[in-house]
């Protein structure tokens, strides 16, 4: 049953060879390069979201912030469109794996802490201790804070692979559970169909919400360092 | 569970990071948004004619007439 249930999960494989790559490298295909000064309407549309959600994202940065503003433009870019294909039934979902949320979480966030303590040594290590603690309470609530400073990648990771994950789960049982009830009761199965469909404009919206969280986040903590 | 088989790890990683660093960062920095037009300060011309520097008194035709 554990096995059956987590297969989508699986790393896909084709003769024994992993294609994960040409799954990862997918999205990039459906955001094609602008070659003239006037684009297509698929183009354009992008270019526009892209420009909006940029905006968006980088109006609470200094310049020396900003200058990460396209390596955030791409992280939601990857993070949106590889959550939404996911949507599609019997598809795979590369967010949902451990090991590419902790590749993206890690690096980032130990760039953002870097880049505090490299140029503003003082301030990024003033961020371990609150304003007015008493100071009996200095060494606890350092290393307090220090702990809560290290966990940040690993929830980053965690919280975009649990929700992906989580997700697609429940879409599946509650998608066998709607079809095993048919065939015992008609009106307790279009209960669940109802929920199955709301489920899944659910899940659309967590798509989008997860990317952007993530990247949130990571302007959080880059906000903090700059 | 399948994510926490680390066999396949090392290869998604690697291919996330050229899809998202190399790939992504590639296109979306082809992305070209127009500058809003600003008006440009137009260079004085330059003098053409060199003969007309100095005057002299064929420019004056009421002196000429006698």
């Amino acid at each position: 049953m554990n096995e059956n249930l987590f297969t989508p999960f699986t790393i896909p494989m084709m003769l024994g060879i992993p294609i994960t790559t040409l799954i990862i490298m997918f999205p990039t295909m459906l955001f094609p390069t602008p070659s003239r000064l006037i684009n297509n309407r698929m183009i354009t549309i992008q270019q526009w979201l892209t420009k909006l959600t940029s905006k968006q994202l980088m109006i609470t940065h200094n310049p020396k912030g900003r200058t990460w503003s396209l390596m955030f433009i791409s992280l939601f870019l990857f993070i949106t469109s590889t959550n939404l294909l996911g949507m599609l039934p019997h598809s795979f979902t590369p967010t949902a794996q451990l090991s590419m949320n902790l590749g993206m979480a890690i690096p980032l966030w130990a760039g953002t802490v870097v880049t505090g303590f490299r140029n503003k040594t003082k301030i990024s290590l003033a961020h371990l201790l609150p304003l007015g603690t008493p100071t009996f309470l200095i060494p606890m609530l350092v290393t307090i804070e220090t702990i809560s400073l290290f966990i940040q990648p690993l929830a980053l990771a965690v919280r975009l692979t649990a929700n992906i994950t989580a997700g697609h789960l429940l879409l599946h049982l509650i998608g066998s559970m709607t079809l095993a009830l048919t065939n015992i009761s008609l009106f307790t199965a279009f209960i669940t169909f109802t929920i199955l469909t709301l489920l899944a404009i659910l899940e659309f919206a967590v798509a989008l919400i997860q990317a952007y969280v993530f990247t949130l986040l990571v302007s959080l903590y880059l906000q903090d360092n700059t | 569970m399948p994510q926490l088989n680390t066999s396949t790890w090392l290869l998604t990683i690697l291919s996330m990071i050229f899809t998202l660093f190399a790939l992504l960062q590639l296109k979306i920095s082809k992305h070209f948004y127009l500058p809003s037009p600003k008006p440009t300060l137009t260079k004085l011309q330059k003098q053409q004619t060199p003969w007309n520097h100095t005057w002299t008194k064929i420019y004056l035709p009421l002196s000429q007439s006698q």
